[in-house]
């Protein structure tokens, strides 16, 4: 037993590989769905309300799961994330671990690659759901799009997992941790209504799927998103291990 | 196209079949959630919060995939693996209650010398009205050195600086062991609980000690009696058993220096008894340092003993020697009437500092030595022709003397003999 294996375990004995893979899995399906559906739903349930809209394209379908998914699965990574690094709100547990180890690299690794593993993955699954809803109802998309925007969406993800193990060095408990990770992620849009720093910021990769696959980006265009992105990720998993080190029990 | 009927408030109205036909995958999803949930929910030998027939109409009814995550998060039991039996019920060789621990052989062949395994210099944590002050504390190598004061007096404090999970404000610590030689066991050990009690002293084992092997587990478990339970997770143990395991996780690294807090305090009387005799087993092959309330506990397996009140060390040595320093010798006498006679005699006699009576038959004396008080009784008694029922020492234990050094008296509520 390894700390590795412990971290491969959180996600299989608990049902954080399942609660992940069925979230993404289920908003990748039903997402497509709605758009394509959306005025035939409405007109059916609305009462008499018409809506009239220009017919949805791909775009829109892979649109309602990024949103979506932003949203949800966001908040899910985030929780679970929050409380596999919240093992300093347990003062059993935290002696346990760190009275054994050498360094607290030996806790936020593990901890850090399995969380971004599992989020990435089901995110993955999540789009390529999508991708075969979208495929049945609305069109092809771009394969070449499609996978500019999974890489953007998956290290957006990452980064998220990041911002939580650095939240979890200020507050001890799950709660906390995941309120100060939200706050971080939600003041990233914000900040991005800045033009000037808009391209640069981590939020600018959210919709990064959308504008690859509709033609309104290339990749290159997201790249400063992406190398901030990465080195901030790095940035905050280095300041949590620092952080980590340096509380007491 | 074809198209399908749904039942509206305007009545029928068609939807059209492609709509019904993206559905099927996520149908599909639900589906297979829901199976697997109910799958699991057959399977598990118990469920939390809600009886198992709630949960299958949780699981089914509850707008899909709400029910059957819901059942995921809140209802699997992980405090066992499946296949294990429920509490209570008997199966081969599983016994819901742990083992007797086995006390490993005593070495007589001390390794302790002079040299200290801990020595600390002018230890300060201040936490304004609580903390540490000025600890110089000194623990011989290979010896059981018990930490007592009462609550608030500092003692997880100061095992926390040594253990390096908090630091202090001032002075020195110095431990003549390497950091993975130390182990830890807190006051309530906490572990994951969907881990078994064979994996938790695995991962201790493969962090502190990964050239031992499995064996070392084994061995670790049975010796603090929880063979039987070694395959069953965590979360279902009592915190007895628990307190148990954390020892395990201390012991399966063979580590220089032990470091335990109140680890009796959530044992039985058996339990209590047990973990004694392997702390005391372990004198002179490694250091142990432990805190506890119980002072009885201490003194029974403590060579040294270290007493704490308000932050600061008042008293450190040889229990013994506490003993006698801060006790005066003193007996209760019970006499077949004549005791009147009797405590007058003793009262005239030079070597007793206080005589009082003690109910119609019995004195209390306290004498100025130990050996004036045995020697000048039975002469007493002897010369004054009254007959003796029984004459034993009074109080001449750790908690008459932590009290005597204390002053605590009364307020020691939170010490128990």
């Amino acid at each position: 037993m390894t700390l590795w294996r412990l971290e491969w375990l959180r996600m299989v004995r608990t049902p954080r590989a399942l609660a992940l893979g069925a979230v993404f899995v289920a908003v990748g399906l039903i997402e497509p769905v709605v758009t394509r559906y959306e005025s035939t739903l409405f007109a059916h349930v609305g009462n008499g309300v018409r809506i009239s809209a220009p017919p949805p394209t791909p775009a829109d379908g892979l649109s309602g799961y990024v949103s979506e998914i932003g949203f949800v699965g966001l908040i899910l990574v985030v929780i679970l994330t929050a409380s596999a690094f919240s093992f300093d709100a347990r003062p059993g547990l935290a002696t346990f671990l760190r009275t054994r180890i050498s360094s607290t690299w030996q806790l936020v690794m593990p901890r850090f690659v399995a969380c971004s593993a599992g989020a990435t993955v089901a995110y993955v699954l999540g789009t390529i759901a999508a991708w075969f809803q979208i495929r049945s109802l609305l069109g092809s998309l771009p394969a070449a799009g499609l996978l500019a925007g999974m890489l953007c969406g998956t290290v957006y993800v990452t980064f998220a997992v990041a911002v939580t193990a650095l939240a979890a060095s200020i507050g001890r408990g799950t709660l906390a941790t995941a309120g100060i990770a939200f706050g971080v992620l939600l003041a990233l849009p914000i900040l991005g209504t800045i033009d000037t720093i808009a391209n640069w910021l981590p939020s600018a990769l959210v919709n990064a799927p959308v504008d690859l696959v509709d033609g309104a980006q290339q990749l290159p265009h997201f790249l400063p998103a992406l190398a901030v992105t990465v080195v901030a990720s790095a940035a905050a998993v280095y300041a949590a291990a620092v952080r980590l080190r340096s509380r007491e029990i | 196209m074809t198209t399908a009927l749904l039942a509206g408030p305007h009545g029928p109205h068609h939807l059209p079949a492609g709509l019904l036909a993206a559905l099927v995958p996520v149908l599909v999803l639900l589906l297979t959630l829901d199976a697997y949930c109910l799958i699991s929910l057959a399977r598990a030998p118990s469920v939390r919060y809600l009886p198992k027939l709630a949960w299958v109409f949780v699981i089914l009814l509850v707008s899909a995939p709400t029910g059957a995550l819901l059942y995921l998060f809140f209802g699997v039991d992980r405090t066992r693996a499946p296949g294990t039996p429920k509490p209570g019920a008997r199966r081969g060789a599983w016994s819901p209650q742990p083992a007797p621990m086995r006390t490993a052989p005593a070495v007589t062949a001390a390794r302790a010398d002079d040299r200290m395994i801990v020595t600390t210099s002018g230890l300060t944590r201040d936490y304004g009205c609580t903390g540490l002050f000025e600890v110089d504390l000194a623990v011989p190598r290979g010896s059981v050195y018990g930490l007592v004061g009462l609550n608030g007096a500092g003692k997880t404090t100061l095992l926390s600086i040594l253990s390096g999970m908090r630091r202090p404000d001032s002075g020195s610590v110095a431990v003549a062991a390497g950091r993975l030689q130390i182990a830890v066991c807190p006051d309530v050990p906490d572990f994951d609980g969907w881990l078994t009690a064979y994996e938790v002293v695995d991962l201790a084992r493969s962090l502190v000690a990964p050239e031992a092997g499995s064996r070392a587990v084994r061995a670790a478990i049975s010796t603090v009696g929880l063979a039987a339970s070694a395959d069953r997770r965590v979360g279902g143990f009592s915190r007895g058993m628990v307190q148990r395991l954390g020892l395990a996780c201390a012991l399966v690294g063979d580590p220089e220096l032990l470091i335990l807090d109140e680890p009796t305090s959530a044992l039985d009387p058996a339990g209590r008894a047990e973990l004694l005799g392997l702390v005391a087993a372990m004198r002179g092959r490694r250091t142990v340092i432990f805190s506890s309330h119980i002072l009885a506990d201490v003194q029974r397996v403590a060579d040294e003993v270290g007493i704490l009140r308000d932050g600061r060390l008042l008293y450190q040595g040889p229990t013994q020697e506490l003993i006698s320093t801060y006790l005066t010798p003193s007996w209760l006498v019970r006499l077949a009437g004549e005791a009147r006679q009797v405590a007058a005699a003793m009262e005239a006699a030079g070597w007793a500092t206080r005589v009082e009576p003690a109910g119609d038959d019995a004195i209390r004396v306290d004498a100025v030595t130990v050996e004036a008080g045995e020697r000048g009784i039975p002469a007493v008694i002897a010369g004054c022709g009254a007959r003796q029922v029984a004459c034993e020492p009074v109080a001449a234990d750790l908690e008459s003397a932590f009290l005597a050094l204390t002053g605590a008296g009364n307020s020691a509520a939170g010490v128990t003999a």
